[in-house]
Order: C-alpha cells, then structure tokens, then sequence
C-alpha cells in the first residue's frame, strides 16, 4: 500500500540519455557519483551491488535532474528506489536512522526550543499533532498487513 | 488577502527560534491575515522519511494539508523543504484519485480529509506575488543602496516545479527581484544555484558537506559580497554553523548570512539585535557596518548638485 515503485521502461530511455549529468551537483562534485553507471545496472538486474554504496545517498534530492528531464522522470527516482531498499536491509547511514525513529516516535524531527523561545518573548508553540499521527501511521501499517494478507492469516 | 497557517517546521522551531522571531515581525508589521494552529507535524522531511517509507511520507504531509484544508487557509512557510515536501505530496495526490482515496480512508479514520485546496506557498514567492514589490518599498526606512548580496535560493523554493509552480526552476527571478526593491546589488555569479549541500550532514559525510558550502563561500569571497541572503533552515546550517566550523579550523570567508526576513526587518527599521542577528554563528556585524556607513554618507544627488554649485574658476 502506497509504495513508489521503479519504471523500468522510463530507466531504459534513460540509460540513452544522460542529459541530467551536466546539471548534477552530485556529479559534478563529488568524485565516483554517477547515476548513470547505477541505471545501467539497475537495467542489468545488478541493483544488489550499490545498495551497500554510499553513492546512492549521496543523491541531494536538489530535483535538478527531474526538471532537466524530457521524461520528467529523473536519475533521482532511481537513487531514491535503491535507498529504499537498502533502509529496509537495515543498511542505511547512523544519522538517517537516527532522524527516522525520532520521526516514528515524536511526529517531529525535533521539539521546540522552549527556554530560547522565551528570551525571544516568542508566544507558546501549538500543540503538536502526535498523538493522531501515532494512531495513522499503526492504521497504515494495519492496512498493510491486511493488504499482504487478505485472508487475515497471521499476526492481527 | 486569504488567511494562511504558518508552518514553522522542525527545523526553525528546534534550532533557529529567533528565525521565527524576524518572520513574526515582519508578518506583524505587514498586518498580514497569518495564524498559528495546532496539530502539525514533521512536514516530513523528504531524505529521512520518504526514503525508509513512501506511504509514511504521503499520508503524513496529507494530513498536514488536511489541517489547513479544514479551516480554509492557505499555507505559508519560511522553509523551502517543508513547503517543497507538502506540496509533492498534494501534486502527488491530485493526479492520483486512487492513491487519494486510500490516503483518505486512512484519514477518516482520525477524522481527517485531504481535499488539497489550500495553497501552499514559501515566504519569498508569497512577499513577491501576494504581498508584492510596492507594498514593500513603501515600508522601507533605509535600503540597502550599494551592499553586494549573494542570493542563495535553496533548491525546495522552486523544485520540484510541477508541485511549487512559482517561478523558473532552473533560472529563477522572484528572489533577485524582492532584494533589488530593498535596493541591494543582487549579484549573479556562477555557483548561485548550487545545491548548498547540508544533505551531506544527515548522511554522515560531514567533510563533503563542508566542501560543498567551500565551493560558493570562497566564489563569495572573491566576489566582494557583503552578505549570503537566503530562506531556508537547513541552508542556514550549512553556510552559518559550517563556515563558523571553517572558521574554527583557521579557514575564514567573513561572508555573513542572513535571513531574508531579517533583511527586510533591517530595512524596515528594525534593529539588527531585535531580529537575532547577534545569534547567528558568523559574525553580522560587517555587515551591518558597512551599511551604516554607507547611509551616513549623503546622498549621491546631493554630492553632484553640491559639486556642480560650487564655487569655481570660470
Ligand atoms: S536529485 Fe540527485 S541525482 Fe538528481 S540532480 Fe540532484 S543530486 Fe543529482
Ligand atoms: S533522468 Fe531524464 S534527463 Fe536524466 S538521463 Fe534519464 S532521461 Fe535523461
């Protein structure tokens, strides 16, 4: 339910092209970063061999490539498709899976500095939504499970 | 002029408060129609979030809207990520009725709906098209005639064009046109719309992320610029707090970087203390000198008519 998924006949025309490269940051600075080398092999049935790369989350997810695009597709679809399934091998940097739990556990990435907000004279910040985005994320996983497993076999 | 929720975001609220503290002066002083509102979340951050879980990414940015839907606002934000991740979420869901439908039984179910009417809009597009360019010269006490900046747009305030329709993605106008009302040399320069970097930090690779901000601090330096303007919380951490690490390590730029609602206020009269600039790791005070001696000079008119009145030999 509600996954991205990866078009592979978009990645072919892709693997033509390459028009984007010019315009990446990432290729343009950072010695090794080549997407177009990672389509090639995504196309190869390769993928396996970069998810342990920390190329692919060195992606900035700047968009550049996407607007570049005559496909409007972009070299970061595929980036963002192989992080995906590196997180899910637990194979991803300190810091993401860092940012991701506190994510999970407080619907924040951080909570309001409040002595700081004060010496600002800044007014008491709103309640946060976490309590019911709590009970949204357990009904996405639910609808999940049930989606995996319609017959209701197994766990809930 | 509509209503509209600020979202602060987590990133102002946790680390930079007195970024919030320049955007309610000048909202204030603007009599702009601005509300707090309770139940917001993490927009959520697109790296950290949508890379571990689509779904978690889409039906956490939806109900955020849904917030704002509800009580038919619109949506402002001084963070170029929060509004770039809201609204690839909207566009995600506007163009598939099918994916908005499970996103809405979902919602239901905590008494929520995604309609995706309310307009998302960042800080720099909403002053130039909302609150426009005249609006803002008739507030200025003291512009910024002869300073250099450096405008640094940040890539979230105009991609992914198809969600943000606000400006050109790749050669944007807006920025440079609300700094040149505030009577400041916008300077264009080569690595201008370079990606500022500071993903490189929440993936471990502190050194590369400090490059990236190297790359366009020294072409600064180089440039005479007085000061790095830009919008965005993350970008802010990467030119502030990594050149003070720079700096810290024995390699000084000098460039100071601020806000661009602590600009505006600046002009406007306020003092640099009251908008937080003493906060800021990179020292202002350049800056703020170089302008003041600048406005203490008179007026270029009067130094010509005076020379052209004056006594002479003829
Ligand atoms: S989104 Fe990623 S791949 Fe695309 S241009 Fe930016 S850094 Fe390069
Ligand atoms: S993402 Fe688009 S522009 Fe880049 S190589 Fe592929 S087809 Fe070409």
């Amino acid at each position: 339910m509600l996954e991205a998924t990866l078009n592979l006949k978009l990645l072919e025309q892709c693997s033509k092209c390459g028009a984007c490269f010019s315009i990446c940051p990432s290729c343009m600075h950072i010695p090794g970063y080549d997407p177009r080398a990672v389509i090639r092999d995504i196309l190869d049935g390769n993928h396996d061999k970069w998810l342990s790369s920390r190329h692919i989350w060195q992606c900035l997810e700047c968009h550049y490539c996407l607007e570049m695009c005559y496909q409007h597709y972009g070299f970061e679809n595929a980036m963002t498709a192989l992080r995906t399934i590196a997180a899910k091998k637990g194979i991803h940097p300190t810091q993401v899976k860092r940012g991701w739990e506190m994510f999970v556990k407080t619907s924040r990435l951080g909570e309001p500095a409040l002595p700081a907000r004060k010496k600002l004279g800044l007014p008491e910040p709103k309640a946060s939504g976490a309590d019911e985005f709590k009970k949204l994320f357990a009904l996405l996983k639910a609808a999940r499970e049930k989606h995996e497993n319609p017959e209701g076999k197994g766990s809930e | 002029m509509k209503e509209f929720a600020v979202f602060w975001g987590c990133t102002i609220q946790t680390r930079f408060p007195f970024i919030e503290k320049s955007t309610r002066i000048v909202l204030e002083s603007f009599k702009l129609p601005y509300r707090d509102i309770d139940g917001f979340t993490c927009c959520p951050e697109r790296s950290l979030v949508n890379n571990i879980d689509h779904g978690a990414f889409v039906v956490t940015a939806a109900r955020n809207v849904a917030l704002v839907d509800e009580l038919d606002y619109d949506l402002v934000s001084p963070c170029t990520g929060c509004v770039s991740n809201l609204a690839t979420v909207k566009g995600e869901l506007k163009a598939n009725p099918r994916e908005k439908a499970e996103v809405n039984k979902l919602l239901k179910e905590v008494g929520r709906e995604f309609k995706g009417t309310a307009k998302l809009q960042h800080l720099v597009p909403f002053f130039h098209d909302t609150v426009g360019v005249n609006a803002i010269k008739q507030k200025i006490k003291k512009d910024f005639s002869g300073m250099r900046i450096g405008i640094h747009y940040g890539c979230h305030m105009v991609r992914p064009s198809h969600a943000l329709r606000n400006d050109d993605p790749l050669e944007p106008k807006k920025f440079d046109t609300l700094i040149s009302a505030l009577g400041a040399q916008s300077l264009q320069f080569m690595t201008k719309m370079m990606c500022c970097g500071q993903g490189l930090d929440r993936i471990d690779e502190h050194d590369r992320a400090l490059h990236f901000a190297r790359i366009k601090l020294k072409e600064l330096k180089s440039l005479g610029c007085d000061a790095l303007v830009l919008c965005c919380p993350s970008c802010f951490l990467q030119f502030d707090n990594n050149q003070f690490l720079m700096e810290k390590e024995g390699e000084k730029f000098g460039i100071p970087v601020i806000y661009f609602t602590e600009l505006l206020g600046l002009a406007m009269g306020y003092k640099p203390e009251e908008l937080g600039l003493d906060l800021h790791r990179v020292d202002c005070t350049p800056f703020v000198k170089k302008w003041e001696s600048l406005s203490a000079r008179p007026p270029k008119e009067d130094a010509i008519d005076d020379g052209l009145n004056a006594p002479g030999d003829i």
